[in-house]
């Protein structure tokens, strides 16, 4: 099955790590213009918004990174899955209520959620596809630094059993 | 198993990333601050942050009071907008000084006004921190005299107040 294809799971895991670390860039370098985009999605509680601004773009960042060099990929596409998800909802429910925020202003970041937000959806949906496929893959995966904490589990395992027998 | 094995890693990769953000913002000339100013009926909102230029101190927070200080016609209104936007519709008599454009025209503002020009800046309301960061500016180049109008042309407009 297509979906099993070792070359696919590194191209959808490359593809969404590196779009995840492009996110995060501009967030990282202007971080309060993001703070006033997750202010302007009016969904969430005011005293979490800079600390969303703050760890959001890092989490991004982390996680995006953890899928190209191939660090605990499985765990990172569940987190990025997550976000996704969760950038879904927010964007669908503005869009059904009709919530559009312009503060008006010039800013740094170009993403004007507002103006384009179906866009947007369709675009994590399809990310959100590539991090399934990373996530539900089960064969081999190519060029991972740290695939899993397993085999570290099963040698603890392993010394355990021998300091038994002994 | 697999449960506890995914868990762990995600915590790695978390802890890592919650860190690194907080290690980052605190050592960043843009970090912002841990909880920000978002309540827009106590001023202009904003993230608090090193690079963020809202002083509450300059602000006129009533459209009334704005429009007294209009109506002495002392003080030289100043709109920190795109030019589209100043060409929309603006305060009457309101100067244009986009503030993404302000060093390729402060140099002619400062041959028009002198440093003690009683100045007031706008834009497009509390959501919008340019009229602030336009202060700024002003004074860095020597301008002594420069408030803030926080509800901006949208404020002033709904009140029925002169525009152009």
């Amino acid at each position: 099955m297509i979906l099993d294809n070792i070359w696919l799971e590194l191209f959808s895991r490359w593809l969404l790590g590196l779009v995840f670390i492009y996110a995060s860039y501009q967030k990282i370098l202007f971080p309060s213009d993001f703070a006033k985009i997750i202010y302007g999605y009016d969904l969430f509680p005011l005293a979490l918004i800079n600390l969303m601004a703050i760890v959001l773009p890092f989490v991004e960042l982390c996680f995006g990174l953890a899928l190209v060099i191939g660090i605990f990929p499985r765990s990172a596409a569940l987190i990025l899955n997550g976000i996704l998800l969760a950038f879904i909802l927010a964007l669908s429910i503005n869009l059904i209520r009709g919530h559009e925020f312009d503060c008006g202003c010039f800013s740094s970041l170009k993403t004007s959620f507002a103006s384009s937000t179906g866009h947007w959806i369709v675009r994590d949906i399809i990310l959100l596809s590539l991090g399934l496929q990373v996530f539900f893959y089960g064969g081999f995966r190519k060029a991972c630094l740290i695939r899993n904490l397993k085999p570290y589990t099963v040698a603890a395992e392993k010394r355990q059993t021998l300091s038994v027998d002994k | 198993m697999h449960f506890k094995q995914t868990t762990s890693e995600v915590i790695i990769l978390l802890g890592i990333s919650v860190v690194a953000a907080f290690v980052v913002n605190y050592f960043s000339p843009v970090g912002i601050a841990l909880t920000g100013q978002w309540n827009d009926s106590r001023g202009v909102i904003s993230t608090r942050g090193k690079d963020e230029a809202v002083v509450p101190d300059l602000e006129i927070e009533d459209v009334t009071v704005a429009k007294q200080i209009f109506d002495k016609k002392q003080s030289l209104f100043v709109d920190a907008r795109s030019q589209e936007s100043y060409e929309d519709g603006h305060i009457k008599g309101a100067v244009s000084l986009p503030v993404n454009r302000f060093a390729s025209m402060i140099k002619s503002f400062q041959k028009r006004y002198g440093r003690s020009q009683p100045i007031v800046t706008y834009c497009s309301g509390r959501t919008c921190g340019d009229s602030h960061r336009l202060a700024q500016l002003l004074f860095e180049h020597g301008f002594e005299n420069v408030s803030v109008f926080i509800d901006g042309f949208p404020g002033w407009e709904a009140e029925g107040f002169p525009i152009e």
